[in-house]
């Protein structure tokens, strides 16, 4: 690691031990700003006290069981509409209009159908998370080199098998990537959800907080929502690196 | 995370040079759209959907028009669009002229890179209460969180831009004797901006989104407040109508920036010789 990166780290140490002498020496305001000392000590108290755990269970299952429904929507419909001109030809008007509306506006929506429950948070993170899963496999699809579809066509491979064995493994780097965008999306609406209509999950207890005045527990709330987004994000980095790797191997042997 | 470029819309020319099969295309687009649109009004009134849930779509569409008849969306849509607009202006002042310093200069950018990397993705909503404590729950608050999820994009795609800039140019600029100031304003950033625009294409979704979950939280007008309180309130034809709003207002915020990013980088395309 170079000296510059390490001077990064410093860095935030350095603003850490900066707020923490300021909220002591009363240059900081510690009632709306706690030192990280009182945050810690309030994030080891939501640990221990199994707040920590439910939360994070509650959040991660409605993002996960959301972010799942959405992967397989969107890669099986941006599969059929790009194999078949017409289904993409009847579909693109009404994804183009939905498309850019911000995915939010699909909570009150959800409310109404599901309540404030898992089934509303597991709605609004499904609904958000499509769309880039949706266009990249589009995209991708339309992108396959038409040899590859002759060749499975040559060898009769039938729409099944061409569609599983050679289509979406070609199209898999554009698919990873709506994968990616969408894990974040996912996570930006499970919290959404929980912030603004919910009585579970880490969003609910960050809001609680806030609204009771437990200033040290908003900030500990934050910070976990913050780690859990940097894992998730780093998660998939790493997994993205390891199912594509092939991928890289074939295309850099053909000096694509 | 945010830094890959999205595709460009399903069928982003709605009206190519006269070509059947393109025109024949978007009929069956509207056709199916249509049908969908009857198949619930009709649904509706027959009672096959709740019409509690699932108002007809004609009373959806007359109580939208009612709505701005009335004046009652137009101070709600200038409160979102004012938010959105100082919190967007701020992200691309700051995202812009950090992400062009960050880029020049690796060891800047190595200094505030874990800053960044933990930051980037914390999903930005999750810092709504946080700000409410700092600011209160007035437009500070707004404007705040606004131009905090809307700067990282910004800030990435600069930095990516201005790194991928031609060593080329770079060495025509010193042979010239640029000063330092002069090669980023006119060297790198003329070059790094169709990477830019990409960023600020993805901070403007990305600035409404949060500019209404800001609303939904905490205030007293502007249309995630409308839309929420609606629903609250059982309105259920005013809550269909607010989110046709947002509808419109994201396709034509989308399509207004599409128009403006392709006057912007025509001179590019032209001096780069892509079509």
């Amino acid at each position: 690691m170079r000296v510059t990166r390490l001077l990064g780290f410093v860095l935030i140490a350095a603003l850490l031990g900066l707020w923490e002498a300021g909220a002591h020496a009363g240059a900081i305001d510690a009632r709306y700003l706690p030192p990280p000392s009182a945050v810690a000590a309030a994030w080891w108290g939501f640990a221990t006290g199994g707040q920590l755990a439910e939360s994070l269970a509650t959040t991660l299952a409605s993002w996960a069981q959301g972010y799942a429904i959405a992967a397989v929507l969107g890669i099986s419909l941006g599969t059929v509409m790009g194999f078949f001109p017409v289904v993409r030809a009847m579909l693109a008007t009404i994804v183009e209009l939905l498309r850019p509306m911000p995915s939010v506006a699909i909570i009150p929506i959800a409310i109404v159908l599901f309540g404030l429950g898992d089934p509303m948070k597991r709605f609004v993170v499904a609904y958000a998370a499509l769309w880039p899963v949706l266009i990249n496999t589009l995209y991708g699809v339309l992108a396959v080199d038409p040899l590859l579809i002759d060749t499975a066509r040559t060898f009769r491979l039938g729409a099944v098998r061409s569609a599983l064995r050679v289509i979406l493994p070609a199209a898999s780097p554009y698919i990873a990537t709506g994968l990616r965008i969408s894990t974040s999306i996912a996570l930006i609406l499970v919290i959404t959800a929980e912030l603004v209509a919910s009585r579970s999950g880490l969003g609910y207890f960050v809001r609680a907080a806030e609204q009771a005045g437990r200033v040290p527990e908003v900030y500990a709330g934050v910070l976990t929502i913050a780690v859990v987004g940097y894992l998730l994000n780093a998660t998939f980095v790493a997994l993205e690196g390891r199912v594509l790797a092939w991928h890289r191997g074939l295309t850099a042997r053909e000096g694509v | 995370m945010q830094r890959a470029a999205e595709p460009p819309l399903v069928a982003a020319r709605l009206w190519p040079a006269l070509d059947w099969r393109a025109l024949s295309r978007q009929a069956l687009g509207f056709a199916t759209l249509l049908a969908v649109l009857a198949a619930w009004e009709i649904a509706s009134r027959t009672r096959v959907l709740t019409p509690q849930f699932f108002p007809p779509v004609t009373e959806i569409l007359s109580t939208f028009v009612a709505l701005w008849q009335n004046g009652v969306f137009l101070p709600h849509l200038a409160a979102t669009l004012w938010r959105m607009a100082v919190g967007y202006g701020l992200a691309v002042i700051l995202g812009i002229g950090l992400g062009l310093l960050l880029g020049r200069w690796r060891g800047l950018y190595d200094l505030f890179e874990p800053l960044i990397e933990f930051a980037r993705p914390m999903p930005p909503v999750a810092l709504i209460p946080v700000l409410i404590l700092l600011l209160g729950i007035g437009d500070e608050m707004k404007i705040a969180i606004v131009a905090f999820a809307a700067f990282f994009p910004i800030l990435l795609n600069t930095i990516d831009g201005v790194r991928g800039v031609h060593p080329t140019l770079l060495d025509v600029a010193r042979t010239f004797r640029f000063r330092a100031a002069d090669v980023l304003r006119k060297v790198i950033l003329p070059a790094a901006l169709p990477q830019i625009m990409a960023g600020l294409r993805i901070s403007l979704a990305i600035a409404l989104i949060v500019a209404l979950v800001s609303e939904m939280i905490g205030a007293t007008q502007g249309l995630g407040y409308f839309v929420l309180q609606a629903q609250r309130g059982l309105r259920i034809r005013d809550m269909y109508a607010a989110i046709v709003m947002l509808a419109l207002l994201g396709y034509t915020l989308n399509a207004l920036f599409l128009l403006l990013e392709g006057r912007v980088l025509a001179w590019h395309r032209a001096s780069t010789g892509q079509t």
